[in-house]
């Protein structure tokens, strides 16, 4: 049994997860992702000039498309954040004029793109064992490691009780002065929170019986190969050669 | 609220993430014996739990919903420490699985929702609760309502901040002018909270029917660990975590007025005023009134506590004499 296959039936593929396995990304070792879209967001999110922003949001449609992570699941993501990037663009837009209006739509744009595909393109858990390996503090990773694991059970959680709530006539409700709906949702959550703490005790158990002391590690013991490298080194030329044209430090 | 990479100035995302790095090592240097081992999943449990409750949004009107932020819940739960630590961890969830909130970005949104959120839930919370009696239902209620409503208004006025002085310092290049970005968010949010205040008072007063033991991770003072007193340390602790926000938005006024000079001097440049006309002098002044109007509500919070506590000790004094315990 290979590593990948243990590490997946401990912890089970993450619903959320899907689209990490069948990505071309997610061969690559978590680290190299993490230092190479970093780096690449950083970067961006210093550009001015309207051309160098289009250019990187060129790069990261490039990046989003040879991920091969399906595009409606990137356009989803990307709904999310858009009503932020519309109400900065447009204000831009109106009150200093089209260039800056575009290059905020660009820039943010580009920076989301690239983290959504990150965030897709790898297992979370992986993710989350790469922060570890590039020194975040343990206690940081081994809360979001512990917490992320959670977040599956307690929405299955909350889903069951959605399901029952609509079977039972409960449709949202209508505004702010629909008491009952409030009631209704602010006791959902509440049930939510009584069964995650029923389950911290058990959960932390198992945990022990794992062997967890202290610290959650990831055992994927993968060394940074040729891939990688190419990898990394191509999005952090990409983000020097931005950096150094809008610091006018070439042409 | 959650702000996307390349939104706003560099300088003032820099200056987010040295503030929330320093805010996130004293709370875990102040929480090291809370989150131990043990605790450690206590933690993470709330933080997705929290996490969850975000998922579901409740009616605005209009067919339109909004969703619970949470940190004054978990700061009413747990106390301002954990707070901090967990809403840091919902957020870089978010982040890191979502692509939800940015990353160069991740200081100012953890300053906004994990930091200046929580402590204005509890600061809000400690502070109103033994004025309306929080040992009652009605009264418990509206203390939390107000801890709720005020970790979302305050917290979207900090974004509100941000954006303006990135749009004033870069020159139109970040941010959003304050004539969009104040009524946007204040607006929104003023209307959201309303939303995130009836939710928790519902949670708040849920969990303490069906199990007010649960949080045992908790500190004296949270709703589970029994009422605040005034004159308490928790009383000292809430004013210091109010003054807390306050000087959290110190630099951005510092940064505002160092560098907001330069976008106004263009602004000025490019209206054909030249330098050394008097009206060159103006940005130094409004510096200067910025830190004013800073320093004011600073000393104006001061006088409110006092006036509240002078008040309360009138009011409370002969209750407590015919108080046979």
């Amino acid at each position: 049994m290979t590593a990948l296959h243990l590490h997946d039936r401990m912890f089970e593929v993450h619903p959320l997860d899907e689209h990490a396995s069948e990505s071309r990304l997610g061969r690559l070792d978590a680290r190299a992702k993490l230092v190479g879209v970093l780096a690449f967001v950083v970067a961006s999110a210093l550009l001015t000039k309207p051309e160098l922003v289009l250019a990187s949001l060129a790069v990261a449609v490039t990046f989003a498309a040879s991920s091969a992570i399906p595009l409606r699941h990137t356009l989803r993501l990307y709904l999310g954040a858009l009503p932020f990037i519309l109400l900065a663009s447009l204000s831009l837009f109106l009150f200093v004029g089209l260039d800056n209006g575009v290059a905020m739509w660009a820039r943010t744009s580009a920076c989301v793109l690239a983290l959504i595909v990150l965030a897709s393109g790898t297992e979370t858990f992986e993710l989350f064992s790469g922060l570890r390996r590039l020194r975040v503090p343990a206690i940081i990773t081994t809360l979001l490691m512990l917490t992320h694991k959670y977040i599956g059970l307690l929405t299955e959680e909350l889903s069951r009780m959605t399901v029952a709530r609509r079977a039972r006539g409960f449709l949202g409700g209508r505004n702010l002065l629909d008491r009952y709906a409030l009631k209704v949702i602010s006791y959902t959550a509440g049930m939510v929170l009584v069964r995650s703490s029923e389950r911290a005790d058990r959960a932390y158990e198992g945990l022990k019986s794992r062997g967890f002391e202290k610290e959650m590690v990831g055992w994927r013991t993968k060394r940074i190969a040729a891939q990688e490298t190419l990898f990394m080194a191509s999005m952090l030329a990409a983000s020097v050669v931005l950096l150094a044209v809008q610091m006018e430090l070439v042409g | 609220m959650h702000i996307p990479d390349g939104l706003m100035d560099p300088l003032v995302a820099a200056a987010g993430w040295i503030e929330f790095l320093v805010v996130l090592g004293t709370a875990i240097f102040l929480s090291r014996s809370k989150i131990r081992e043990r605790n450690l999943p206590r933690v993470a449990i709330l933080s997705a739990g929290i996490f969850v409750a975000q998922m579901l949004n409740f009616p605005i009107g209009g067919g339109t919903t909004g969703h619970l932020i949470g940190a004054a819940l978990f700061a009413v739960m747990v106390g301002p420490v954990l707070a901090v630590i967990g809403m840091t961890v919902v957020l870089l969830i978010q982040a890191l699985m979502f692509g939800d909130g940015g990353v160069s970005a991740l200081g100012l949104n953890a300053l906004n929702m994990a930091i200046v959120a929580p402590l204005v839930g509890w600061g809000v919370y400690t502070l109103t609760d033994p004025i309306v009696n929080g040992q009652r239902r009605i009264g418990r209620g509206i203390s939390v309502a107000l801890a709720a409503w005020a970790s979302v208004f305050v917290a979207a006025g900090a974004c509100a901040g941000e954006l303006l002085v990135s749009y004033a310092i870069s020159g139109g290049d970040y941010g959003i002018a304050a004539n969009v970005s104040v009524p946007a968010m204040l607006g929104y949010h003023a209307v959201i909270g309303i939303g995130e205040a009836a939710i928790t008072v519902g949670l708040v007063s849920y969990l303490f029917i069906i199990s007010p033991e649960l949080f045992s991770a908790g500190e004296p003072g949270t709703a589970f660990k029994g009422p605040a007193k005034w004159f308490t340390s928790n009383t000292a602790r809430a004013t210091a975590v109010i003054l807390i926000v306050f000087a959290l938005m110190i630099p951005l006024y510092i940064i505002y007025a160092s560098e907001g000079r330069d976008g106004l001097e263009q602004t000025m440049e490019e209206a054909g005023t030249g330098e050394g006309s008097p009206l060159l002098s103006a940005p130094f002044s409004y510096g200067e009134t910025y830190l004013q109007v800073l320093l004011a509500g600073i000393v104006g919070f001061l006088v409110v506590c006092l006036a509240a506590l002078t008040i309360l000790r009138l009011l409370k004094s002969p209750t407590r004499r015919n108080d046979p315990g």
